[in-house]
């Protein structure tokens, strides 16, 4: 198995259809695909996230880290929240991809690979603690 | 408490200036290893993970009738998405001072802090909703 995570991007044109949506349409939409990922037993962890301009930005570009005011960079590739599932390829992260309750100009999902133990040097140190972190976190 | 995530951004330019740094990759083990240990000690870190090279991705777009499948990457390289934190902490401003310790510098290289809105925030009675908070509380994200 390994874990994908699927990053919810939209643009500002796909945002104004989606606000136009009814809240408890939208509730339902989502919570239908979330409880089939669930009963599948796929579903490893999902948040979707607040408005991006009440967000901040940190830019390391410069020797010392500067902090501005969200919303980042063009809202063309906004970022707006992520399903996590444990799958055992990328066909099957794609095939619930394409059943997500999303649409709309510019509504797009990426679907990328997490990395697991598996990249990692399993001696090094600081991968030995991080399992530990894991562990207890229960984000293994 | 309130949850925020921790976003690493970069574009091309940083990406190059990073794989030219001449960090070795056991030096990059070392600093994320440090700065993890730190959020951990304090007790703010949720969960955490590192994303494969976006060339192995696909992005699945819904702008037509069915979904449309291409091969990665995500749009321009500008606003690359390579992995994230979630801290559970007081304040915004909480989260920003964690962002800047992060072992990450050089051009086009960002963190972006958006909060995460709980599941309280959610109405109560709906039934998705209170499915949703069972599954947290069995998976214990609650």
């Amino acid at each position: 198995m390994a874990k994908y995570m699927l990053i919810m991007r939209g643009t500002d044109e796909g945002r104004a259809d989606y606000e136009e949506m009814d809240f408890s349409e939208v509730i339902a939409a989502m919570g239908r695909y979330n409880e089939q990922m669930m009963d599948a037993g796929v579903l490893s962890a999902g948040e979707g996230l607040a408005d991006a301009a009440e967000g901040a930005v940190v830019d390391f570009s410069g020797e010392t880290p500067v902090v501005s005011d969200g919303p980042y960079g063009e809202t063309k590739e906004l970022f707006n929240g992520f399903w996590i599932l444990d799958v055992a390829s990328q066909d099957e992260a794609l095939e619930w991809a394409k059943r997500a309750p999303l649409s709309g100009p510019g509504t797009k999902l990426e679907v990328r690979r997490v990395h697991g133990p598996e990249d990692f040097p399993a001696d090094d140190e600081w991968i030995v603690k991080e399992k530990q972190w894991r562990a207890e976190l229960g984000t293994e | 408490m309130t949850k925020y995530m921790l976003i690493m951004r970069a574009t091309d330019e940083g990406q190059e200036a990073f794989e030219s740094s001449g960090l070795s990759f056991d030096d990059l083990l070392t600093m994320m290893g440090r700065y993890n240990e730190e959020l951990i000690q304090a007790g703010v870190l949720v969960a955490a993970e590192g994303l494969d090279d976006a060339s192995q991705g696909v992005v699945v777009d819904y702008s037509t009738e069915e979904p449309t499948v291409t091969d990665g990457p995500y749009g321009e390289t500008k606003e690359l998405f390579n992995g994230y934190w979630i801290l559970d902490v007081a304040s915004i401003d909480e989260a920003v001072a964690w962002a800047k310790k992060a072992p990450m510098s050089g051009p086009g290289i960002k963190a972006e802090i958006r909060r995460i809105p709980s599941i309280d925030e959610f109405p109560a009675d709906n039934e998705y909703v209170r499915r949703e908070r069972a599954w947290r509380e069995r998976t214990g994200q609650l």
